[in-house]
């Protein structure tokens, strides 16, 4: 053993309380999900989209030759998060699905047996993470747009709170659901389609069908809830901003007990 | 301290662990051995919590393992050394673990150090040999400098070198008073490094006893001589009450006897030997004997595959 080896008659492990486990957990949660590459090329995704795409509307806002009057930079962020929502949700999802694909649940396991602390600590860390970087990601993507089109665009700063609040809510929402299929389906590719079904194919699929019953359906889907949040689409009476807000509470929240009793 | 009690663990109609009890006593190195699907891996995992026993327990340090907030200080494990997050570096699962225990940082240089991996932490661990995960996985295990310390099968991928420096790792983990349980199917390594073994099959426990208790307990002396006249030896011994076999033109093997006694008899008859000694005994052979109605996998004998292949048209 190295000299800085001691007596091991001399060791006694004195627990540690709950909430200093908690943090030191989190602490290595967040080291866990920024020493792989794959987090740096999910942001690296999800910033190109949405500085990019907010650059791109500024710059059609500009181009236009009877420009809207009213309009603000802050409806970039909107349009943007939709897409760029993707590669957070796969950004969090791998960091949930990769260790049990790797095997790396083991050595896990072993740092930290008490599943309820590290599972919580990952949700929070690679949720927490996604959500307050997609959330600045927004302000980027309407200071792209409000520069790109200046001075078309406005960049009223209590249209931009509500804005960011909504974005944040959303991601917020959306990344938990990725955490929870990834525990869940314990399956990268599995979790992936899931969330590709619920948020994105489904919700445009289903109303497609003419049936009233199959409308209402992919009304209570996530990926319906944060359309209507953040663009006011689909136009339905059925949908809400509360009952939007509550559907995509209850999605995560239903998956993560799930993911919990299996 | 590990306390193993009545621990059972089955899947569906598979009893992988049946009713194992047996302790791994500190400031010792205890082997623990079987054949494939003897339940060693089984055992190892749910002594980590890793795994949830049908019933009995296993105790670390008189707890359950998955009742410690903080368990490095208290337990360092290598299971396999493959499951680890191949895009991560070295040196950044280490820190991954040291922060789930609150380690100081330079504890991970340290360790680094002391497995050898000094040139490779910085690498991603997808480059990684199989002896390289293994010293990652060690390094891991004594992060802590734990008071208890499982490997299982530490020195499959090692080198000579590596293998030298485990067998001497282990030997001096158990010096220093610590509890060490080592898995391996390399008999002769745990003949030379183990002090108690704990032999299983089919999930029983077949033995546990000190190794030299299990290479004694064999009861089966056995002597090799050589001789000009093997004909009359071979006679002669047996007219003296000793059970002979011949192994080719010159050489007998003498059955529950010494060199000694072979040796005066062929003195006192004036038979000349070229060649006279004790066959020493063998853990590999202990291990076949005690585990030969437990193995779970036979593979065909190579000479049965010789035969079968000569007579195919």
């Amino acid at each position: 053993m190295t000299a800085q080896s001691t007596d091991p008659a001399m060791h006694v492990t004195d627990d540690v309380s709950t909430g200093r486990l908690f943090e030191r957990t989190c602490a290595a949660e967040w080291t866990r999900l920024w020493t792989v590459k794959a987090t740096w090329w999910f942001l690296a995704a999800a910033a190109v989209t949405m500085v990019g795409l907010g650059a791109v509307a500024g710059f059609d806002a500009a181009g236009d030759p009877v420009p809207s009057q009213g309009d603000t930079a802050w409806v970039a962020a909107n349009f943007t998060a939709m897409p760029a929502q993707f590669a957070l949700l796969a950004l969090v999802l791998t960091a949930v699905t990769s260790d049990y694909a790797t095997g790396g649940i083991v050595p896990a396991l072993q740092w930290t047996p008490r599943r309820a602390v590290l599972f919580l600590a990952r949700t929070i860390v690679a949720a927490g993470a996604a959500t307050s970087l997609g959330a600045l990601l927004a302000l980027a993507s309407a200071l792209a747009a409000f520069a790109a089109a200046r001075p078309v665009l406005s960049l009223p700063l209590d249209k931009g709170l509500e804005v960011l609040a909504t974005v944040a809510f959303v991601f917020a929402a959306g990344t938990v659901l990725a955490v929870g299929l990834g525990f869940l389906l314990r399956n990268t590719a599995g979790a992936l389609v899931a969330g590709f079904l619920l948020i994105l194919v489904l919700p445009l699929l289903l109303p497609q069908f003419g049936y009233e019953w199959m409308s209402a359906l992919a009304e209570l889907l996530p990926g319906s809830c944060a359309l209507f949040l953040l663009n006011g689409e689909p136009d339905s009476q059925g949908m809400t901003d509360a009952s939007s807000v509550i559907t995509m509470l209850v999605w995560p929240a239903a998956l993560s007990c799930s993911a919990g009793s299996g | 301290m590990i306390e193993v009690r009545g621990l059972t663990k089955r899947y569906g109609d598979v009893l992988a662990v049946d009713d194992l009890s047996f302790d791994v006593e500190p400031g010792k190195v205890t082997g623990f051995l079987g054949p494939n699907g003897a339940g060693k891996s089984t055992t190892m995992r749910m002594m980590l919590g890793l795994d949830r026993p049908t019933s009995g327990r296993a105790l670390v340090n008189g707890r359950p393992f998955a009742t410690f907030a903080e368990p490095l200080p208290e337990v360092g494990a290598l299971l396999d050394p493959g499951s680890v997050h191949p895009g991560r570096t070295g040196r950044n699962h280490l820190h991954v673990a040291a922060r789930t225990n609150g380690i100081p940082e330079r504890r991970v240089e340290e360790v680094i150090e002391q497995v050898g991996l000094g040139g490779a932490a910085r690498r991603r661990i997808k480059g990684y040999s199989l002896g390289m995960l293994q010293r990652l996985g060690i390094a891991a295990a004594l992060l802590a400098d734990p008071r208890v310390l499982l490997f299982d099968e530490p020195i499959n991928g090692l080198d000579l070198d590596g293998v030298r420096w485990i067998r001497e790792l282990l030997r001096q983990l158990a010096d220093e008073g610590r509890t060490v349980l080592v898995s391996s199917h390399l008999m002769s390594e745990m003949q030379q490094t183990a002090d108690r073994l704990v032999v299983i099959g089919r999930g029983r426990l077949i033995s546990d006893a000190t190794t030299e208790d299990i290479l004694g307990g064999l009861g089966h002396r056995q002597v090799r001589v050589r001789s000009s006249q093997p004909g009359l030896l071979f006679s002669q011994l047996q007219e003296h009450g000793l059970t002979v076999q011949s192994v080719d033109a010159h050489e007998l093997q003498v059955e529950d006897s010494t060199a000694e006694e072979v040796g005066n008899l062929a003195h006192a008859l004036r038979i000349p030997l070229h060649h006279l000694s004790d066959v020493e005994q063998s853990l590999e052979q202990a291990f076949i004997e005690l585990t030969s109605n437990s193995v779970e996998y036979h593979g065909r004998r190579a000479e049965t595959v010789q035969a079968r292949t000569e007579v195919a048209p």
